[in-house]
This record gives C-alpha cells, structure tokens and sequence, in this order.
C-alpha cells in the first residue's frame, strides 16, 4: 500500500530524500566497503582452506590424514563463525548459529556430529562461495586499475580531451563500486542459507515453540475448566446457602439444602486445588528453564497417585489397571489418565461420593479406559446426558487419536465413561 | 408481572445455586432447568420462559447453537442473557453474534445478576454497557470508517444510533438529546427495524460490523 503511493507535499519530499540520503551515507556504506575489500583476503584464506582440505583427503588416501580432515573441518566451522561475525559487524545481517558441535559431549559424539552435520558442509559451500567472490571482487579491483592507469599513461592528455578523460575515470570507479555492492548483496543473501541454521533446525525450533505454546493454551483451557469452574459453582453454592439460612417472610430457613452446598463447596474447592498445584508446578517448571513436560504430560504411572487424591477427598474408588505401560505411546498414555481424571472429577461433582471403579485394559489392538459409577448420593444430581464440559474437549481429543468416547447413564441408575484409543498410532 | 426463567448449565451446582437465588426474588420465578442446549430447547417449548440464563460451552449442543435456535423459532421470545465465567472470551462475542440479548458474569453479585435479568427483559438498554462495548468493537470485524453498509438512517436516527451504541438508556438518550422518552422510544424501534436488529446489542454488532462505529 504505502510502496505505491508517491509522495505530493513538501515535507514528504523532503523526508523521502532524507530517507535516501540515510541509506547512502549512513554507518551502511563504509560497513559494505570494508566487507566488499574483506572478501579479497577472506577469498584467499577460503583458498587456503579448499587446498588444505584437498591436500589432507589426498594424504587419507596415504593412510596419515584422517586427523588433518579434521582439523580442516573444525577451521572451517571456525571460519564460518568469524563470517557471522562480519555480517553482523559490518552489514547488520543476523545470522543465528546453527548447531554447536562444541556443545556435544565426549570426543567421539562431537567428531561424528562435526563429519556428519549438515552445517559443515554447508560451511565449506561457503568458503567455496567466499573463493568466487573474492576472486570477482580482485577482477573488479583489477580492470578498474588498469582501465585508469591506461588512460593516464597511453593517451596524451590536452586541454580538450581532459576533461572527458577525468569523467571516464570517474565513470570506471563508480562502476566499479557499483559491482563491488552488488558483489557484496550477493554475499548477503546467500550468507544467511549457508551460515545459518539448516531448515531442518529451523523446523525442530519451530516446533518446539509451537509445542510450548500448546502447552500454554492447554494450562489455559485447564484452568478455565477446572478451577474457574469449581469457583464458579462454589460461589453460587454459597450464595445460594446463605440465602437458605436467612429467613424471609414467605421462606423457611432450608439447612439440609446449606449443608449439600457445603459439602459441595468442600469437595469442589478440593479438586481445584489439586488442579491448582498441578499448574504451579508445570508454571515453576517453565520459570526454571526446564522442560515441562513431564509435569504437563501425567502417564498410566500416575494414576494410583491422582486416585489417592480423591479417595482423601471422600470418593470410594477403585483402579484396574492391566496394562504393560511401556508398549502405550505417552501421547495416549496422557489421554487415558484426563479421562481417569475428567470422569473421577464429574462423579464428585455430579453424583457425590458413589462406589466407583477406573478401568483402564488392553483389548486388541486398543486401550480401553473406563469410568463407571453407582447411583448417586447426592439429592440434587441428575445424570445428564452429556456429564461435565470436560467431556466435550475429551471427545475431540480421542477423536484426535482416533479413538471414540461413549458417555451414558447405565442401566443401574450410575453412570458410565468409556474412551477406546487405538494403539497402533493410527490417528 | 413475573417473570420466567429457564436456566441452562451444564453443572448441576451452578443451576441449583442460581435456582435459589433467584427464587428468592418475588418478580422472578424459574420454571425449568436444563443440562445442555438440546435439552434446553425442548424445556424452552414446554415451559415459555421469558428469558433463558443461558450457558456457554456445553456438551450436546453449546450455548451459541441453541441461542441461534430460539431466535431462529421466535426472534422475540424468549429473550437469551448468556452466562460467562470469564470476560474476555471469544465464545461471549459469538454468542452475543447468534442473537443472546447480553451476558452477565456468572461471578457477579446476585442483585447484579437479577438486574440483568429485568433490563433484559425490558430491553431499554444494554446490560453491562461498558463490558459489551469493549467486547463487541474488540471482535467484530473492524472495516473502514464510512464502507457503512447501513441503511439510510435520518440525521437523528444515527444520533440515537451511536448513543445506544455509547451504552446510554432510553432516559439517558432523552436527556442527552433533549427529546421525551417516548420520542426515543420510536426512534429507537426505527433504528432497529431498519438494521434489521431485534434489540440494542444486535444493533451495536450492526453498528460496529458495518464501520459506523468504530473501536
């Protein structure tokens, strides 16, 4: 939009003009000469390194070289970070490292990665590319000379033909300096794909951010479901129970709908402390630097523990698990324990403290995990026919997975949560 | 008059905690409850309430889908008060979108909430002014001032248009404007029937949609 618009006023005039003028003579130019000079000495030394390695593959074949290759290898890593360093210093391009085979521990790990790493072999591209364009960068500097040497010595100057000699002079400099800039645009662009990081680490950082930022929306959407929801139904409880208590003209006092609110309150703000701690601790984990996703991702493993935790909260729960949890992919593993957690949770929320029994069993090429209670204790309940919004979310995670999720009353008067997940990975 | 409410909410607690507040209030009476939207369609046909306390995210059917089903049935009864637990959340501006006449926060003071109800039902201006506002001119799809696709509105019309937009009442919109109440009254209805708006906030979406208001 705006590249096509010109501009009309004076102050327009005038600020695209100083635009201009901050391009051409700003801290750029001296930086792109310098770089454009630089390529002549760092051509030679890439010429140097290319005999080297030459020179070294040569005496591999003499049976003595492998450790010159080596050392050639890690020179040109070296070389190719002074390179970085230029860019960034003379032309403001950032060029992020790639992989750091110094990092690596253990002499063998850091050899193989310093052969095998596409890096470095990206690097001797551009120490290749370095010999082109010091080569160009000398033959420019070179016919330059020559052209205005020769017009100084072989022609005789006079009055009448200095001046036009004076401007070809000039006209073979700024030629001259008009291909050392676009020696040094084309050092610019390719710099970044044969110094930088390969695409492949481009992906592996991508998806690491995009993981991260899964990570968060899924502690959001957690808390939202969770604690903001377990708030929520505890203030109305309480609201409402206050109001029980207090006697109005028309009204009894009610106790016994207060004292199911209470123990709702108490469970409810029970489970929502249990979830808060879980996010704490995935939060903590991330301030430190560390990896979350042990915490973020709870396994079959942890089921005993998260059922511990409600039958301390009053739920008569028990667990068959008969499932070698190491041929489970975590991703499924996960899946298994939310909807251990998310049916557990809706039992205290919807149908009180009932007998309940968490399966979780391996039919076939599928996980079956199931979460069936006894009629409820509670007087208000009624078993809906969806159960807790968790459900919703649960459905389109299995889905994910490929997997299905049935929810229904059972034919006892409880309720009944049954999610297969198909093991072989089919999504 | 009384009025009848049907509550929807997927969490028992929430429909049992609302169902004693309210009935302590003696204008106001529920006459059902429901679990998801499905269910609160069929209550909704059974019962007549005059304004459903709507839930957003539900199993078997959402708060949005629903709402957009009873304005679909009856665009003016019952009227549709969404209940949200957070402010900020892009299924409130959809649901406000699929016809709901305002939203009230679930946390919010119980004498709070039954005002909404009441304005709700009156209709003579927006509930949580401030609130719907910000989240309207937040979401709805921001287009160059004056690409207005909005029918032609006399001078006053869009006067009392962008006042309502403001969040003001009816009296507030007469004093404002130094006309009688009944006079807004009419050019209010104007406005709406020229929109094709069947309350205030259908007509702030309308507003902001087409650029005559602008975020």
């Amino acid at each position: 939009m705006p590249s096509t618009t010109f501009p009309r006023s004076g102050p327009e005039i005038g600020a695209a003009l100083h635009a201009v003028f901050a391009t051409a003579v700003g801290p750029g130019w001296p930086g792109r000469l310098l770089y454009g000079l630089a390529s002549v000495p760092a051509g030679a030394l890439g010429l140097a390194l290319y005999v080297a390695l030459l020179g070294s593959v040569v005496a591999v074949i003499y049976g003595v070289g492998l450790l010159l290759v080596l050392l050639v290898l890690a020179t040109i890593r070296g070389f190719a970070g002074v390179e970085r360093g230029l860019a960034r210093i003379l032309l403001g391009v950032e060029i992020p490292a790639g992989e750091q085979v110094r990092r690596q521990s253990g002499l063998v790990l850091k050899v193989r990665r310093l052969v095998a790493s596409a890096g470095t072999w990206r690097a001797v591209g551009w120490v290749g590319a370095r010999v082109l364009l010091g080569v160009a960068t000398l033959a420019v500097l070179f016919f330059a000379t020559i052209i205005c040497v020769a017009l100084r010595v072989t022609i005789t100057w006079n009055v009448v033909n200095a001046l036009p000699l004076l401007g070809l002079m000039a006209l073979t400099v700024l030629g001259g300096l008009l291909l050392l800039d676009a020696i040094v645009r084309v050092a610019t662009s390719v710099a970044p794909r044969l110094l930088g990081p390969g695409a492949e680490q481009q992906i592996a950082a991508l998806q690491h951010s995009s993981r991260r930022l899964a990570d968060r929306n899924r502690l959001a959407r957690d808390l939202h479901d969770t604690i903001g929801h377990a708030l929520t139904a505890s203030l109305l409880q309480a609201t409402a129970a206050r109001r029980t208590l207090t006697p109005a003209d028309d009204r009894p006092v009610q106790p016994d709908f207060a004292r199911q609110a209470l123990q709702h309150i108490e469970t409810n703000t029970r489970t929502a402390l249990a979830e808060l701690d879980r996010v704490l601790t995935v939060l903590r984990a991330e301030e430190d630097g560390r990896d979350p996703a042990p915490f973020a991702a709870p396994s079959l493993g942890d089921l005993d523990e998260l059922l511990e935790g409600l039958r301390d909260g009053g739920l008569p729960v028990a667990l068959t698990a008969d499932v070698d949890a190491d041929g489970v992919p975590a991703d499924v593993q996960e899946l298994a324990y939310r909807v251990v957690q998310e049916g557990t949770t809706n039992v205290l929320r919807h149908a009180g403290t009932p007998l309940t029994v968490a399966q979780v069993l391996r039919a076939g090429g599928t996980l079956v995990v199931r979460v069936h209670n006894e009629p409820p204790t509670l007087l208000d309940s009624r078993p809906g026919p969806g159960g807790g919004r968790g459900l919703a979310g649960l459905r389109e995670r299995a889905a994910a997975l490929g997997g299905t999720l049935h929810a229904g009353p059972t034919p006892s008067g409880g309720f009944e949560l049954t999610v297969t997940l198909p093991l072989d990975g089919a999504a | 008059m009384t009025l009848r409410l049907l509550l929807v909410d997927d969490d028992v607690l929430v429909r049992s905690g609302l169902r004693v507040i309210l009935e302590s209030e003696p204008d106001l009476t529920v006459v059902g409850d429901a679990g998801t939207g499905r269910e609160a369609l069929e209550v909704a046909s059974r019962t007549d309430p005059d304004v459903v306390l709507m839930d957003v995210r539900m199993p078997d059917m959402d708060g949005i889908a629903a709402t957009a089903e009873l304005v679909a049935r009856d665009p003016l009864r019952p009227r549709v008060l969404v209940l949200t637990t957070f402010e900020d959340d892009d299924y409130l501006f959809r649901s406000l979108q699929a016809g709901a006449s305002g939203f009230a926060l679930k946390r919010s003071d119980p004498d709070e909430l039954v005002d909404a109800i009441r304005v709700v039902a009156r209709g003579t201006s927006l509930v949580l002014p401030d609130l719907t506002r910000r989240l309207i001119a937040s979401h709805a799809p921001s287009r160059a001032r004056g690409s207005a696709a909005l029918p032609e509105l006399t001078g006053r019309e869009a006067d009392v248009l962008r006042l309502v937009a403001g969040g003001l009442s009816n009296a507030e919109i007469a004093t404002e404007l130094f006309l009688s109440r009944e006079t807004v009254k009419t050019h209010v209805s104007s406005v709406l029937l020229k929109l094709g708006a069947r309350d205030r906030t259908q007509a702030v979406i309308a507003a902001y949609e087409s650029g005559f208001m602008t975020a």
